[in-house]
């Protein structure tokens, strides 16, 4: 398709996305809630990119950040965010509708709400098309035809002139990829794209992603509280915690080797198949925390199982493995040293005793 | 089509219950024993006059009967007489329901003209000064009905400026037109304000609401301009509350007409109402709240038909019954 490789040809270097120290604060009656507090990450071209989190961790307000897709009023933004070599941290939302669309799209979470119900599905798809690209009624709304068959919509010439409620979940979810697609982005930020879904439907939507991504070369930003998703799916994870980046490495390096015991928490708290009916969930104790007065030291030290003093008094930096520099973690204690070990046992040894 | 003839029996009932409680009201205020056609026609007529109105139109038979005596003359066409006038309803209707139909139309159109874009930008600008001002105005208007807005704008631009003339005499617009902007001008400013006003409170409302949707973050992750964000996606999906009330206040304007009519001395189908009900003129009271009942319902009709238009989801669930 000419639009894809359009957006494909183009010829800058470098990183796709650069976050440098990124802060996204809001004032609220309670206070200044640091719902994103000093994240730096790199996403290269054609890759995927997982952040996980629990609610709260601000996962979906750093991809709003990226968006530049935020309340005006209360919002504090700071930091430098560099999409395609050029400063957008900053921009106004009115700067940002020419990247809005045609370089950098999103899927939202939940299909039912997020198209317009009184609007053909057509015009919907057709509206960027239109906006950005200059297409006349008829291109626009053949090109969208073609984008509907691309994600796999059956019937896709009578679809277009449906409506939002005569499509399922999953056709609309289709829907949102395909308008999401229609000016060949280069960055595709999905905020937990599959949450909405029957389980069934998920994989398929999570593998029409991946696929898209590969064809037309774009790179992806999937935001998601479920380790399981990003799993198979994105070439590097990174976990927030509190607002803040806590690990991050290539995917398979994380699962092998995880250094914080927040994503091993997390990875925990994943039902398995295997284990007999009526196994206790794990879950991880306590609530995430309060970002207005954030802990002193780790912010996951209040929850962490293997926390010491200086958990709770200084905070640990990101830092890379000896092993793969691409594999960075914050953690005074990670999974695997003397003192987990040690801190494992002793609470292993209580546990016994206590039964 | 099964939707059509519902909304078709529904307008039976109402009329009926309308029209005949009406009757039935009037007829209680003027049962004096025996003799209704007296109470009508005034204190010094005749015997032969009296009962030969009772017997023309059968006022001394149950109400039952009188009611489809009428009703079968009123689909012929035959109003009836004001036996007050001496002359056909109809007649004494003709030339008013003009003077009454400017009124609403105007102010209908001009309450929606200004309530429209008001509250659009209100709503875009939510908490600005503007969207405070427009709060306030609203409210002040709201809370002022027709009764009290009149004498204060009689006594600005009548009585103090002269800008206008005292009594708003019935200039339609194919004789004058700036004859008929100068009649109509005040009267329609009295009702148009506070139509305005419910207007805009409750499509701003409504917009504010809509803007919180997903598919308007949607729309603006698109690259879509906020204008058209605001006007094609989000006014869209509010006009529902707007549509409905615009049905509410079409009845609403008939009194306010009735109130305006009087204020300004204008001969319209409210002040005939007023002096009809007042002189107890049975017939012209009857007709004149039938063709307000049947100009409601009909345009209640028009907005349900609207609200298919708009929304495709209605259009489909009526499809299926």
């Amino acid at each position: 398709m000419s639009i894809a490789i359009q957006a494909s040809t183009r010829t800058d270097d470098g990183p796709l996305l650069e976050l440098e120290g990124v802060r996204t604060h809001f004032q609220t009656p309670r206070g200044v809630v640091r719902a994103v507090d000093g994240v730096s990450l790199t996403l290269e071209r054609g890759r995927a990119l997982g952040i996980v989190g629990e609610s709260g961790s601000g996962k979906t307000i750093l991809s709003r950040s990226i968006m530049g897709l935020l309340p005006t009023r209360g919002t504090i933004r700071q930091g430098s965010i560099r999409f395609e070599g050029r400063e957008i941290g900053g921009l106004s939302r009115r700067a940002m509708r020419d990247v809005w669309g045609k370089e950098m799209a999103m899927i939202f979470q939940d299909p039912m709400t997020s198209l317009n119900p009184l609007m053909k599905i057509g015009a919907q798809i057709a509206e960027p098309l239109r906006i950005h690209l200059d297409m006349s009624r008829s291109d626009a709304w053949a090109t969208a035809e073609r984008l509907m068959n691309d994600v796999r919509i059956p019937a896709a010439g009578r679809r277009l002139r449906q409506y939002p409620h005569e499509l399922s979940g999953g056709m609309r979810q289709r829907i949102m990829i395909a308008i999401a697609m229609a000016c060949g982005p280069t960055l595709l930020l999905a905020d937990e794209p599959t949450t909405a879904l029957d389980v069934t439907v998920q994989a398929q939507i999570l593998d029409l992603l991946g696929e898209q991504r590969r064809d037309r070369n774009m790179s992806l930003l999937l935001v998601t509280h479920d380790l399981g998703v990003v799993a198979g799916h994105t070439d590097d994870i990174g976990v927030m915690y509190g607002g803040k980046l806590v690990e991050m490495a290539p995917t398979a390096e994380l699962f092998a080797n995880m250094k914080m015991p927040y994503t091993e928490a997390l990875l925990q708290s994943i039902p398995k198949l295997a284990d007999p009916s009526h196994t206790r969930l794990n879950v991880i104790a306590g609530r995430p925390p309060d970002l207005v007065n954030p802990p002193v030291g780790c912010r996951f030290s209040p929850r962490c199982p293997y926390a010491q003093d200086r958990c709770r008094e200084e905070e640990p930096p990101l830092i890379p493995t000896v092993e793969d520099p691409r594999h960075t973690y914050a953690c005074w204690y990670p999974v695997g040293s003397p003192a987990y070990h040690e801190t494992k046992a002793r609470r292993q040894r209580e546990a016994e005793v206590a039964a | 089509m099964r939707y059509f003839l519902q909304r078709m029996l529904q307008f039976a009932v109402v009329f009926f219950l309308v029209t005949f409680g009406v009757m039935i009201f009037m007829r209680i205020g003027m049962n004096k024993p025996g003799d209704p056609a007296r109470t009508m026609l005034g204190g010094f007529v005749t015997d032969q006059k009296a009962a030969a109105v009772n017997k023309q139109y059968h006022l001394n038979d149950n109400v039952f009967v009188q009611y489809f005596y009428w009703l079968a003359k009123m689909f012929r066409g035959d109003f009836g007489i004001s036996v007050q006038q001496n002359i056909t309803v109809a007649n004494y209707m003709k030339g008013r329901v003009l003077v009454t139909f400017f009124l609403g139309f105007y102010s209908l159109l001009w309450a929606l003209i200004i309530a429209v874009p008001v509250a659009v930008y209100q709503a875009y600008r939510r908490d600005s000064n503007f969207d405070r001002a427009g709060n306030l105005f609203s409210f002040l208007f709201v809370s002022l009905p027709a009764l009290v807005l009149a004498p204060v704008i009689i006594q600005l631009f009548v009585i103090r400026w002269a800008w206008f003339p005292r009594i708003s005499e019935k200039v339609m617009p194919w004789q004058s037109l700036s004859g008929h902007f100068k009649n109509f001008f005040l009267p329609v400013v009295v009702l148009t304000l506070p139509l305005a006003a419910i207007f805009a409170r409750l499509l701003r409302a409504d917009i504010v609401q809509t803007l919180q949707s997903d598919f308007i973050t949607l729309a603006s992750a698109k690259g879509v301009p906020p204008s058209r964000v605001l006007w094609t996606h989000a006014l869209r999906n509010s006009l529902f509350s707007l549509l409905s009330s615009v049905g509410v206040q079409l009845g609403a304007l008939v009194g306010g007409a009735l109130v305006v009519e009087q204020y300004f001395s204008m001969k319209g189908m409210g002040a005939l109402l007023l002096t009809s009900i007042l002189s107890k003129d049975l017939f012209v009271v009857q007709s004149v709240t039938a063709i307000v009942v049947a100009v409601v319902s009909v345009a209640n009709l028009l907005i349900d038909l609207t609200y298919a238009f708009i929304d495709p989801r209605i259009r489909h669930a009526r499809a299926l019954t």
